[in-house]
């Protein structure tokens, strides 16, 4: 017990080293950064979406680069460039005759990797987009009468357009439920901006020198000790509030889903560790929601958009915030830290 | 550069139908009440309320796009002075000049009124609350004033501004928070404000339900003042009216209608003790009900004003007086402001129709005293009353026509024509009460009277001559020698139903009944500068030598005359009616006077102990005695037991009997008896000791018992009588101070408030960081940092770059005692226990006294901190 807490101190102390590495990379994106590591940690997938030149593939790239694979070496990074003539087979792989064996061998696409970038997601069919999510989903690929398991850490980033843009296949709904976080890029203020110019083969040059900061077995590590970390009672309610105002509220069509509920526990907790701590608090279900939940609703329009899911996660805040300190006792314990 | 709305139309329109139409409609309903409580005859409020109304529906509109206020007033003041330039420029003579200023300064105020109120509507927030109490503080000031208060009087001044101001603060802020996107925008809207219109109807239903009994009276009035109406012809005017009790009296007002309707039932009979100089010949004297001495121009009629200066009009109701109890008034005496050629006259009266609660007299009454109607004529008269009056020598029924030979009524009259000779110029007692005396509604019509009035009086020089020659006109020939005005009760409505029906009847018509004479004279004579008013009541006939002094009144005798002011004399009377030609004067017969009255010894007025059916005996308390014309009074009340044997029991509405008495019931007690004749009490005895000299029983002839409505009144007033009366300013100040004590408290609540968290997190407890956590995050909201929906870390730092203190790192600790299991370490305690203290004094070294005191009064600031965000 005392063994696991100190190697716990440790590899916290790594994933802040980990935060901080990518950012010398990408700039003024910390809280882009915890929200990816967020999605790792609770053994989920990130989808990004912005303007192309917003640092997305930069960003996946670093993070590949930081993690130390499991022979030595970096973590395996694929990166797939989604195009509408793209093929399933391009990605799961295809049985090739051998000439040698006079059989069919499979050879492994793409997927079978740690860190997969699959770069502008909605401009490829949907045959393509639902068979990569079913992969994110189920982490093995059915040929044939064969199943091959995928990578134990696998972990896609997709980015995409945004909607509106032209020779674009929107996800539909179903689909990005299976993406736990979706994040919007953005441009970096302006002073951060300025620096990047004046640094432009710096941050090349950290991106060549990047260190390896965090192994594998960390990383697998602390997806196995996210389980465990505290959540309190009040915080849960406050989830189980929030979704079901999704659900109630005028402006949203369709409101988020029990398994959503559980999407945001776990991206509740993993943000915890993410943010060097062991239990969750009002401040990680405030940035969290919006990154959650915010892809899973449908509204009735383009205001409503800005506007529901703010005043929903408004209302649980002020709740929280005027509770009192209730004796942890009653809550249930789950966590053994 | 194109200026941009701040309103969508849809919230404009909300605000012009349920903001503005409302405010409009209360508004004229509050211009009508001032200006019928400041006694503004015409009927300008109509004008008044357009003024107002284009000041506010313009100012809506108008400030629905981004203006400014003070530029925008400005060019509006120069509009004004651009305008009163104009104005002065073009009007000639100092009068036009003087009543278009007038009128301008007027319009100025109510448009100007419109305006802010357009202004508050449309922009500020709490302008609906400022509006309101100064709409209620208006109305405090009017019924403050107000000398007759009632509780219709309050209803009608209170019900109105009160419903009117939680009406208005309910929509304005509905309409300031509505969603103009909603896609049932009206629906919204109209759902809103009819519930709440509902809930105002329960609270007005409920309010009206507690005075309940006070509406029914008047509504009876009403209802019966229709039905006498629709009796007649629609068109038709009667000068009496029926009372709720069944009983006829004079109307409180007299409209020139196309006919007079007329009933030939006695009324009253009346015996006046006014005889001329050689104390023989009887002087029959008009019995006066009441004055009209407002004309409202619009409906032409008469009416009665309860604000007429020093009020002269003395109005008892008789029948709230105990029998032989006698009432009176000396400021009614004050008030005439006769000194000269006045006496007191007695009059008695004997109700047939006349209804009990009315009392008439000649003019200038003041005393009333109830008597009891002697037994044989118990079936005539209903009841009957004493009344002394003021009486001037100068008054005579004879005034207006001719003495026709008798020697005596000639001389009278020269005698009267002489005294009043003297009077060169008629001058009231102050300005006010000539202002109001001679007040002449301006227009066109009035103007053609006023020449008229010059024209027919140019010979004369003296007011009374003055008289004399409109009464002259009145009476002169034409010139195929035929009277030029004639008498009629059907005198006909001019050709436009609008028209002045007095200048018709003056220069085409020329025929009319006695409204018509009067209302004619009164403004010639008004005209002329000569102050009159119109007096209404019972036309004296002096029918028979068989009764001297005793006079028939019967409904046909309902009159209206002028009256006329003397300085000196006071008021005279007046008559310029013309006599009737076509019917000739009914001999109505003269019956027999009730006479022999007997002498009363003894009055007792008290409630029945206990009732003894079988020896006729009735044992009652006795709070007031009248024995041998001395009157007693006690606060305890004494027992007595009189013998009713043979004693006449009656009440207002009829005889009573014996054995339908019950304890409890009020009664006044009255002998005849000539046992008491001889028991004479002295000065120096008591209630006590007069009824211990009483023979037991006490034989009385006669009880009257007082109705329970009537009892309840008569203790109300006995209750009231000896408190102060009612000092409304004072209960205004006093209203006012309660809710300035309000505004203080609701101002000071955040501070309050404040005060209580600083305590509470001052102390050490297990709740340290909670308390703590509490009061800095109201401190910091009471100082307008809002946390709204920032998370706490988020507002933590951002406070924390503002004030360099460290609540951020609290917040943290905070966070980690809420949610976690995890126990604090030791400089995590070190900082709950030690965060408070320097964190508030850090704040408040960054931000100025004056800043941090304006922060504390906004109550705005302290409503976010208790309100769950939208």
């Amino acid at each position: 017990m005392e063994e696991q807490n100190v190697q716990l101190e440790q590899t916290l102390g790594n994933i802040q080293k980990l935060v901080d590495n990518v950012e010398t990379v990408i700039r003024g994106k910390r809280m882009q950064i915890q929200f990816v590591l967020t999605a790792l940690l609770a053994k989920g997938h990130i989808l990004m979406e912005d303007n192309p030149g917003t640092g997305k593939t930069v960003m996946a790239k670093t993070l590949a680069k930081s993690i130390a694979g499991e022979k030595g070496g970096e973590a395996s990074f694929k990166r797939i460039q989604f195009t509408p003539d793209l093929l399933p087979m391009d990605l799961i792989g295809s049985h090739i005759f051998d000439d040698v064996k006079k059989e069919f061998v499979f050879k492994k696409g793409p997927l079978f990797c740690n860190l997969l970038l699959a770069d502008e997601i909605n401009r490829a069919s949907p045959k393509v987009q639902s068979a990569l999510l079913e992969c994110m989903a189920e982490h093995q690929i059915t040929m044939g009468e064969t199943t091959y398991p995928l990578e134990k850490l696998f972990f896609t980033i997709a980015t995409q357009n945004p909607v509106e843009m032209e020779g674009t296949y929107p996800l539909p709904a179903a689909q990005l439920d299976r993406f736990f976080i979706k994040i919007y890029f953005g441009y970096v203020d302006e002073e951060t901006e300025l620096n990047i110019y004046k640094d432009y083969l710096g941050i090349q040059n950290n991106l060549d020198n990047i260190k390896q900061v965090l192994s594998m077995k960390e990383i697998l590590f602390l997806q196995e000790q996210t389980e465990k970390v505290f959540i309190h009672e009040e915080i849960i309610t406050g989830v189980r509030n929030i979704v079901r105002d999704t659900r109630k509220h005028a402006d949203i069509i369709l409101g988020a889903s029990t398994r959503s509920g559980i999407t945001f526990l776990k991206c509740l907790k993993a943000f915890a560790l993410v943010n060097g701590r062991t239990f969750v608090t009002e401040d990680d279900l405030n940035q969290l929601t919006p990154a959650v939940l915010d892809h899973r609703l449908i509204y009735r329009n383009k205001e409503a958009k800005q506007k529901a899911l703010a005043g929903i996660l408004a209302k649980e805040l002020d709740r929280l915030s005027r509770l009192k300190i209730t004796t942890n006792a009653n809550t249930y314990n789950q966590s053994s830290l | 550069m194109a200026i941009k709305r701040i309103h969508s139309w849809k919230k404009v329109i909300a605000q012009l139908i349920l903001l503005v139409a409302p405010t409009v409609l209360f508004f004229f309903y509050l211009l009508w009440d001032v200006n019928r409580f400041y006694t503004i005859l015409e009927n300008d409020w109509i004008h008044q309320g357009y003024y107002f109304m284009a000041g506010i529906v313009i100012t809506t509109v108008f400030y629905a796009w981004r203006f400014r206020f003070i530029t925008t007033a400005a060019v509006l003041f120069w509009f004004y002075y651009s305008i009163y330039k104009y104005v002065g420029s073009i009007s000639v003579g100092e009068f036009d000049a003087f009543y278009l200023s007038v009128q301008f300064i007027v319009f100025i105020f109510l448009f100007s009124l419109g305006w802010l109120a357009g202004f508050g509507f449309s922009r500020t927030r709490y302008f609906t609350i400022l509006w309101s109490v100064l709409l209620l503080v208006l109305q405090i000031v009017v019924v403050s004033k107000t000398t007759d208060v009632k509780v219709n009087v309050l209803i009608s001044a209170f019900a109105p501004v009160l419903a009117y101001s939680f009406y208005i603060i309910y929509t304005a802020e509905l309409i300031r928070n509505m969603n103009e996107e909603e896609t049932k925008f009206w629906w919204f809207i109209f759902k809103r404000v009819s519930g709440f219109l509902l809930v105002l109807l329960v609270m007005f239903l409920v309010l009206f339900n507690i005075f309940k009994s006070d509406f029914a009276t008047i509504e009876k009035k009403w209802g019966n003042a229709q039905a006498n109406y629709n009796k007649g012809d629609a068109n038709s005017e009667n000068m009496n009216q029926q009372d709720k009790d069944g009983g006829i009296g004079n109307k409180d007002q007299t409209k020139l209608s196309g006919s007079l309707s007329k009933d030939k039932q006695l009324i009253f009979v009346a015996k006046l003790d006014n005889y001329f100089d050689d104390g023989k010949t009887p002087n029959p004297l008009y019995f006066t009900s009441c004055y009209y001495t407002k004309f409202d121009t619009l409906t032409q009629t008469f009416e009665r004003d309860s604000l007429m200066p020093y009020n002269d009009l003395y109005e008892p109701d008789p029948s709230r007086i105990p029998l032989y109890f006698a009432k009176w008034d000396s400021t009614v005496i004050k008030n005439t402001f006769a000194t000269k050629n006045r006496k007191v006259v007695t009059a008695d009266i004997y109700k047939v129709m006349l209804s009990a609660n009315r009392y008439l007299a000649p003019s200038t009454a003041f005393f009333c005293q109830p008597m009891s109607v002697p037994k044989e004529y118990k079936e005539q008269y209903k009841s009957t009353y004493r009344a002394k009056m003021w009486v001037s020598d100068l008054n005579s029924a004879y005034f207006i026509y001719n003495p026709a030979g008798n020697k005596m009524l000639e001389q009278f009259q020269n005698v009267r024509f002489t005294k009043l000779r003297e009077v060169k110029k008629i001058t009231g007692p102050d300005k006010k009460f000539m202002d109001y005396y001679t007040f002449m509604p301006n227009n066109a019509d009035y103007k053609k009277i006023t020449a008229l009035a010059k024209q027919v009086t140019r010979n004369a020089k003296t007011p009374v001559d003055k008289m004399i020659a409109i009464r002259d006109y009145f009476l002169s020939k034409d010139e195929f020698n035929q009277p030029l005005f004639k008498y009629t009760d059907n005198p006909g409505i001019p050709g436009m139903p609008s028209a002045n029906k007095l200048t018709y009847f003056l220069f085409e018509n020329k025929k009319g009944y006695c409204a018509y004479y009067a209302g004619a004279t009164l403004f010639m004579l008004r005209s002329l500068g000569i102050p009159s008013r119109v007096a209404a009541g019972y036309l004296t006939v002096d029918r028979s030598s068989k009764n001297p002094g005793w006079y028939w009144f019967y409904a046909n005798q309902a009159h209206a005359w002028t009256q006329v002011y003397f300085q000196g004399y006071g008021w005279i009377d007046f008559d310029t009616t013309v006599p009737d030609m076509n019917t000739h004067q009914a001999t109505q017969p003269d019956g027999t006077p009730p006479t022999n009255m007997p002498q009363t010894y003894l009055v007792a007025d008290g409630e029945i102990l206990a009732l003894d059916t079988a020896k006729k005996q009735i044992k009652m308390t006795v709070e007031k005695l009248l024995y041998h014309d001395k009157d007693y009074d006690t606060k305890i009340a004494k027992e007595m037991t009189i013998d009713v044997s043979i004693a006449t029991i009656s009440a207002d509405t009829g005889a009573v009997k014996l054995s339908s008495l019950k304890k409890g019931v009020h009664i006044t007690a009255v002998s005849f008896s000539e046992l008491l004749k001889n028991i004479l009490a002295t000065s120096k005895d008591s209630l006590a000791s007069v009824l211990k000299k009483l023979p037991n029983p006490v034989p009385i002839d006669e009880i009257k018992v007082m109705s329970k409505e009537e009892l309840k009144k008569l203790k109300k007033k006995n209750k009231e009588l000896p408190g102060e009366p009612i000092d409304w300013i004072k209960v205004g100040w006093s209203i006012l101070l309660i809710i300035t004590a309000l505004v203080i408290l609701l101002f000071i609540s955040p501070w309050l408030i404040w005060q209580y968290l600083n305590a509470k997190a001052k102390k050490m407890n297990a709740n340290k960081a909670y308390n703590s956590y509490r009061a800095s995050l109201y401190y910091l909201n009471q100082m307008g940092y809002f946390r709204n929906e920032k998370g706490p870390q988020e507002y933590a730092y951002a406070m924390d770059l503002k004030f360099g203190s460290n609540i951020n790192a609290f917040s943290n600790v905070y966070q980690k005692i809420k949610y976690s299991s995890v126990p604090l370490t030791e400089t995590e305690q070190k900082m709950v226990n030690e965060f408070y203290k320097p964190f508030i004094i850090q704040v408040r070294n960054k931000i100025k006294l004056k800043t941090r005191f304006a922060k504390f009064l906004n109550i705005y600031n302290m409503i976010n901190y208790f309100t769950q965000p939208k």
